[in-house]
């Protein structure tokens, strides 16, 4: 979140959106760097996984600016020209998605050679890999269905890096998952992280957010509230607020935290 | 030789139960009655795909969310669903064809028989039928799956060719099926225009011998064999495409 552009992969510029009557975005501005790891936190319903559906075009804001990777994703009139963008922005979902009527080599597999036009040999070597890397590799065979919540989010994971992106967003990809199967979804971000990779979180898992994060982001009502290295937002911010939500991490644990609730 | 010796012990032994089958001994009705038979599985055999790709296409159009591509396949799929299918078909070859026929300057230039209306009427009816339960089976596709594949980059298509329509294709199996077995019975609308499939090929041969229950005996029992080897692919079928941990 440094002010040199050079760098910058992601920049929001007072972005404004609203679903209906609802104003879900009112005025964003936050700039990620290449190679950042930055963890969006706050309340529900405060406009966190928007901010996210926005960076990779799946909803389009009424004013504002968006570059992502050097795209003004703003100005894109065609479906088609969206497409593209996603193909570059990889996202991963609270309830995984997978295909399920295709196997966990198939469901990484699709995407790069049916709609990148990859070649099947060389993508089906890169699948074993990224599933090495996500610890499953014994599962390529096997159909979602057959796999538990955690397993099943480390083979959307590993989709997501198939197409090769240049950023990957995680969209509170541990709220579905039982608190045993937690950790090894947040083991294969972290390692991602380490690689390097680009990635913006929306979480509420707090520790997480603190070990392996740049920059946290605190957003409430659909307003940046406020944004600093962990260390700041978590122990040494003046805002009251932000005390309150973060509150129960030393106290309460992740599930007095979740959600903004219960404290 | 051989074979008459068989058709003679055949004839012979129906006619001690009482059932005459003395017509397969001469050759102008065993060959309509032979050739009704070849016509009724070549209908069955063109018009199950006519119907199983007209019916994805109207499926995609009603789903599509372009008014323009599903307004007039709902209505066409209205219109044939509460319809009869004789009446189509009369309509069709009594309506639709002579103005074809009066386009292309008289029937002597028209290419379309009554085999091709009957498929087509056929066919696109229950194509009509399989576009409902396939729609159905499309938008019970959980929203939060296809936002996952837009995020991928998937096009509006290729969702539908890589996620919707396997899944939907799926679920909607055991209605396929059944349309399909209705399909086979309503080929034999075709004798209601000379058609030579296998009912109008009884009819001239029982109105000539007066052997109307043997003819029937025949007849129940080959469309029961067609819809007993229909309904086994489709199991078949079924089994092949059922996914491992998941409820279909």
């Amino acid at each position: 979140m440094s002010a040199s552009t050079d760098s910058a992969i992601v920049k929001l510029e007072n972005v404004h959106l609203s679903f209906g009557q609802t104003q879900v975005l009112k005025g964003i501005d936050l700039t990620i760097n290449k190679g950042d790891a930055v963890s969006i936190i706050g309340p529900s319903g405060s406009g966190k996984s928007t901010i996210l559906r926005c960076i990779n075009a799946l909803v389009t804001p009424q004013s504002g600016k968006i570059t992502v990777a050097g795209t003004r994703v703003d100005q894109l009139t065609k479906e088609s020209e969206r497409i593209q963008l996603r193909k570059r922005v990889g996202i991963v979902f609270q309830q995984y998605n997978l295909f399920p009527h295709l196997t966990v080599l198939d469901n990484i597999v699709l995407a790069p050679t049916r709609i990148l036009g990859a070649d099947k040999t060389a993508t089906v070597k890169l699948a074993r890999e990224l599933l090495e890397k996500v610890r499953l590799s014994e599962k390529a065979d096997a159909y979602p269905g057959q796999l538990s919540g955690g397993q099943q989010q480390r083979v959307a994971i590993a989709r997501a890096l198939a197409m090769k992106p240049e950023l990957v967003l995680f969209d509170e990809v541990t709220s579905a998952l039982d608190p045993e199967t937690v950790g090894e979804v947040l083991w294969v971000i972290r390692d991602l992280i380490r690689d390097g990779m680009t990635s913006i979180l929306v979480t509420h898992e707090m520790r997480f957010a603190e070990e392996i994060s740049d920059t946290v982001v605190f957003t409430e009502n659909g307003k940046i509230v406020d944004y600093g290295p962990p260390q700041q937002i978590f122990h040494s911010t003046d805002n009251p607020r932000i005390r309150q939500f973060v509150g129960g991490l030393s106290g309460g644990g992740r599930g007095a935290v979740r959600d903004g609730e219960g404290i | 030789m051989q074979d008459m010796n068989l058709t003679g012990l055949f004839i012979d032994m129906m006619g001690r139960l009482g059932l005459n089958y003395e017509f397969l001994a001469t050759g102008y009705e065993a060959q309509i009655w032979r050739d009704g038979f070849i016509t009724t599985l070549y209908l069955v055999a063109v018009t199950i795909p006519v119907s199983l790709i007209v019916g994805l296409i109207f499926a995609a159009c009603l789903t599509s969310g372009r008014l323009w591509l599903s307004a007039p396949v709902r209505a066409f799929v209205e219109l044939t669903r509460n319809t009869p299918t004789l009446v189509q078909l009369m309509f069709s070859f009594l309506v639709l064809n002579t103005v074809v026929s009066n386009m292309l300057g008289g029937a002597q230039n028209n290419p379309l028989s009554p085999f091709f209306w009957v498929v087509a009427v056929v066919g696109l009816h229950v194509a009509a039928l399989h576009a409902e339960a396939i729609r159905g089976g499309i938008e019970a596709v959980p929203s939060s799956m296809i936002e996952a594949a837009r995020g991928m980059g998937f096009s509006q298509f290729e969702i539908l060719r890589y996620v919707q329509i396997p899944l939907a294709f799926r679920s909607s199996l055991p209605a396929i099926v059944n349309g399909l077995i209705s399909l086979v019975k309503s080929t034999t609308v075709g004798n209601a225009i000379a058609v030579s499939e296998i009912t109008y090929a009884s009819i001239m041969v029982w109105t000539q011998r007066d052997n109307v229950v043997e003819m029937m005996i025949v007849l129940l029992a080959f469309f029961s064999l067609i819809n007993f080897v229909v309904a086994r692919i489709g199991q078949w079928v079924e089994r092949r495409l059922a996914i491992p941990g998941y409820g279909l």
